[in-house]
């Protein structure tokens, strides 16, 4: 009987993918279940801060979190209608990045559209970019008279005063993060109909079917997977971010979900907070689920296939140059635009006034004694605290990039070669839930956890260890999703091959499937740099001193009202992430949209 | 048998967590400040053998205070500023875990300061001998006060010649519908506070006597009392909620608007008001009050391994030179040797008569309700 069982361990051992998916189980399980529960355990318990009014010991156990989040007079006002405002926007942002996205992918892949690279290129740009930038030119371009203050562009220009509708809220929200996300049915429809086998298309093109039954009956059809994947994509990003209706929402007042958390977290009662939040986790392991099905169903993932011969592009004939200049304008205002108004911001002295004589570099280069304005701080360029700062993204960044990367790049390989097991379904969904959590709570958590030793595990807390750690995990998803789209692609038996001559795990790696994979598997390593070199929230807590990074100074200009350095410091972070993916892809090959799709 | 295995797995990592649950309870064995009296002198060696000093603050001028203290005794300051959330979280957690992290504390928000920092022995307040006699008023005395900021309710004055508000139930009229603009007080804890303030009995009071003297008749309740009432309405009159004090003091205060237009915001914006070119000016004396005023504490930290150091620290911050930084219009000491501002003639005390000073006490009790009723109000 034991001999059996040692047997059995001894063939579960074996496979590498095993041994990978055990260890990911217990690290992941302690990083990211463990939070969790303590979430969970927090949503029961009296916080500190509400001792002195329930007049109860901190710690004890209490309903009231719960109760006053869904079955109280003011849980209308608390939760129900936050999160139709949720649905409502996130709803929205899917319709606009479909459509959006699934037009322009139809424009680059199927027409003879002029500037194909180019507009290719900067049509990604939205994602790269903090999703707030666009919130921002929108608050610029269209404010009214409601918040006061010099008047949006488009009056000063016009004289027509936007309504509040357009202005804020629901409207703006959805608008603008539907264009955030564009990119992502950018890049999964237009995989599609870019590698789909086209045999279908032209089968039905001998038999002269109509050019738009061929896209009803055939098209449609082929990419609706597609669709549905960047609808739940989509969707459930757009629940889950924060600064876009915080921007856009509070003038009016308009608040989802993300926002109410936000505020519950920061006020007095994070017990309510954490009760948002898990409601928000369970709906997205709901919708993760549901993805995980349908794409399930779709047995064949294989989308390169070889067969596939150029398909005929539509002739777009005398509309071409009128669309292909349109597409630009467009690309160009949500793409381009926001950099602009950065740079502009961060060389003029008095907010608004953009005449010449406003102009100036002294927040770029200015010593410390020139910026009187500025309480004598250094111009960025000169500024000691800036460049250490920046040293510090760097650094997290790059080391976040190659752990986050890396483990989930094996974490890929893992759930791909267990599939079917019930060990990798449950890794694959551990490895996915921290980009469910709040960082907000993830970092206070992570700073309970950490600040004391637990048996092996020292106390890390004001190490830089621990930004590391807690960037990894909060990233790896990404990485983790990159690696399981790309092994899926990968078919099982070129790795059979190699392990029926006798070649050793490491060299299988090594030699079969990372140089095959390599693209998508550096791609897994961009999206967790450009997260980390943006993130804020998830560090500021955790930061010492010492090891301050680029956000952090970010947030201290903007909250002493200095918009030049913020602006400033802005542009930088966005420059250097471009320029880091820019050359990334020209030396490999990999890009983040490769990352994102697969 | 994979599950089986799959649930001791799960089982062990429960297990490990375990620790992590216990935490909470844990006693802190801080190192009390010592009680020794020693002299100035043996204080000043005694910091200098401690090493580095961190200072944990709301204000990033803290620094400059930093530079000088520097330059007087040659002990190197690390200042790290931080938000009241972030703040209170990482001071306690640090603290709980009894690490050697910050020496001086400066912060604000004495509706979670004061349960979760001081009554836990977290942080500890340290009155300096040369203020001591010195403090103008005993509300700033425990916990010691640092500085108090007023936020004021200032207008556009672009066209009116003279001030337009003198009662705060003006601000509930059609007039000045959309016209009120503030920080979200769920991003900013101190305006919070002062909602809460305005719901204690005696503010309340003197909200009903003021809705007498503006309308004539006795105030008809709808809420607990007079507080939440002018709240409500406020919020029903349009009020703007802003990001930050200084965009709210740019979007009252720029000109060319010519429509009624009011924020509370926080006083030291008018600091930049003529060459930012906004038309701004405060409401003095309105009734009740023309907004609110709230301190910033300074603390030495329970566990701080430089406590001479800070100690020295927090005498500095009340010298002359020390002041220096903070001596700018809208900040305001309590002690009597500081309290001549710079740029203003009104004192503390001036000040503290007009607007409503925060109780620590009361906000921690009563917040979360005026929390709950803001977010009901739809």
């Amino acid at each position: 009987m034991i001999k059996k069982q040692l047997y059995r361990f001894y063939k579960f051992i074996k496979k590498p993918y095993n041994v990978i998916l055990s260890v990911l189980l217990i690290v992941l399980g302690y990083l990211t279940l463990f939070p969790m529960l303590t979430m969970i355990k927090d949503t029961f318990t009296v916080h500190v801060s509400e001792s002195m009014r329930l007049k109860q010991a901190a710690g004890t156990f209490t309903l009231n979190h719960w109760l006053k989040v869904l079955f109280d007079p003011s849980s209308l006002s608390v939760f129900y209608k936050p999160f139709l405002n949720s649905l409502v926007t996130s709803l929205g942002a899917c319709l606009v990045a479909l459509v959006f996205g699934g037009v322009f992918s139809w424009l680059i892949t199927r027409t003879n559209i002029r500037w194909k690279k180019a507009l290719s290129s900067l049509f990604i740009f939205p994602y790269i970019m903090p999703s707030w930038t666009l919130a921002l030119a929108w608050f610029n371009v269209f404010k009214n008279s409601v918040v006061g203050g010099v008047p949006g562009t488009f009056q000063a220009l016009t004289g027509i005063e936007p309504p509040n509708w357009f202005a804020y809220g629901a409207f703006p929200i959805a608008l603008v993060t539907g264009l955030h996300y564009a990119p992502f049915a950018y890049i999964m429809i237009g995989g599609v109909l870019r590698n789909m086998d086209a045999n279908l298309e032209e089968a039905a093109m001998m038999l002269k079917t109509k050019r738009n039954r061929i896209v009803r009956k055939i098209t449609i059809p082929m990419i609706l997977p597609a669709v549905l994947s960047t609808f739940l994509l989509v969707f459930s990003s757009a629940m889950s971010s924060f600064a876009v209706p915080q921007f856009l929402g509070l003038p009016v007042r308009y608040q989802v979900l993300t926002t109410q958390l936000y505020r519950t977290l920061n006020g007095i009662n994070p017990g309510q907070g954490y009760c948002i939040a898990m409601i928000m986790i369970l709906l997205s392991v709901g919708i993760l689920a549901f993805n995980q099905r349908m794409v399930g169903t779709r047995k064949n993932y294989t989308t390169v296939t070889g067969k596939s011969s150029n398909i005929s592009l539509v002739n777009l004939k005398k509309a071409r140059n009128v669309i292909s200049v349109i597409a630009l304008i467009l690309i160009v205002i949500v793409s381009i635009l926001p950099l602009v108004s950065f740079a502009l911001e961060s060389v003029i002295l008095r907010p608004g006034d953009y005449s010449p004589s406003n102009f100036t570099l002294q927040f770029w280069i200015g010593t410390a004694e020139e910026n009187s304005i500025a309480n004598n701080e250094a111009g960025l360029l000169r500024n000691p605290n800036l460049w250490k700062a920046l040293w510090n993204s760097l650094k997290l960044s790059i080391i976040c990039a190659i752990t986050a990367g890396s483990l989930g790049f094996l974490a890929g390989y893992g759930i791909v070669r267990g599939r079917g097991t019930k060990l990798a379904k449950v890794v694959d969904n551990l490895a996915f839930f921290p980009y469910l959590m709040p960082s907000m709570a993830f970092s206070v958590i992570y700073l309970s956890m950490f600040s004391t030793r637990h048996g092996p595990i020292p106390a890390l807390y004001g190490s830089f260890f621990l930004l590391v750690l807690i960037g990894t995990v909060k990233y790896m998803p990404f990485a983790s999703r990159s690696g399981i789209n790309s092994m899926l692609q990968l078919s099982n038996q070129i790795e059979e091959a190699g392990e029926i001559i006798g070649v050793s795990w490491p060299k299988r790696m090594g030699r079969l499937v990372i140089p095959i994979q390599k693209s998508s598997f550096i791609s897994g390593y961009l999206l967790p740099f450009t997260s980390c070199m943006r993130e804020l929230s998830l560090f500021v807590l955790l930061v010492t001193p010492q090891n301050r990074v680029l956000t952090t100074l970010l947030f201290q200009y903007n909250e002493k009202g200095w918009s030049q350095y913020s602006n400033g410091i802005n542009l930088m972070i966005v420059i250097i992430v471009l320029v880091v993916n820019a050359v990334v892809n020209k030396v490999t090959g990999a890009s983040i949209d490769k990352g994102i799709g697969g | 048998m994979k599950t089986v295995r799959l649930i001791s797995v799960m089982m062990v990592l429960l297990l490990l967590a375990l620790p992590v649950f216990a935490n909470g309870q844990t006693e802190t064995t801080s190192a009390k400040v010592e009680e020794k009296v020693m002299t100035h002198d043996e204080m000043v060696e005694a910091a200098k053998a401690e090493g580095t000093l961190t200072v944990y603050t709301y204000s990033s001028r803290t620094t400059k205070i930093g530079d000088a203290f520097t330059a007087k005794y040659g002990i190197p300051v690390e200042v790290t500023q931080l938000k009241d959330t972030e703040m209170i979280e990482k001071v306690s957690k640090e603290a709980a875990a009894n690490l050697d992290a910050a020496d001086v504390v400066f912060c604000q928000d004495g509706s979670r300061v004061i349960p979760e920092l001081v009554y836990t022995n977290y942080v500890t307040a340290y009155i300096p001998e040369n203020i001591s006699g010195h403090i103008v008023d005993a509300e700033f005395e425990n916990p010691l006060v640092f500085e108090a900021m007023p936020k004021v309710f200032i207008y556009n004055n672009e066209d009116v010649t003279e001030q337009p508000l003198t009662n705060i139930w003006q601000l509930t009229e059609p007039e000045w519908k959309g016209a009120l603009q503030f920080k979200d007080p769920f991003s900013e804890a101190v305006n919070m506070n002062f909602f809460a303030m305005i719901t204690r009995e005696d503010w309340a009071q003197k909200i009903a006597d003021a809705y007498k003297s503006y309308y004539g008749k006795e105030i008809q309740l709808t809420t607990k009392n007079a507080g939440y009432e002018w709240i409500k309405a406020i919020y029903n009159n349009g009020c703007v909620l802003g990001k930050s004090d200084t965009t709210i003091g740019e979007n009252v205060g720029a000109k060319g608007q010519h429509r009624n237009l009011v924020g509370l915001f926080t006083l030291n914006k008018m600091r930049n008001a003529k060459s930012k070119d906004l038309a701004l000016s405060p409401a003095y004396g309105m009734e009740p009050f023309s907004g609110f005023m709230y301190p910033a504490y300074v603390f030495v930290a329970g566990n701080a391994k430089a406590p001479n150091a800070a100690k020295l620290f927090i005498e500095f911050a009340f010298t002359e030179e020390g002041w220096k930084p903070f001596n700018l219009l809208g900040d305001y000491s309590p002690v009597d040797y500081l309290s001549d501002n710079a740029e203003d003639d009104l004192t503390i005390v001036d000040w503290k008569n007009q607007l409503v000073w925060e109780d620590p006490a009361w906000c921690a009790e009563s917040r979360a309700d005026v929390e709950e009723f803001i977010s009901s109000i739809v």
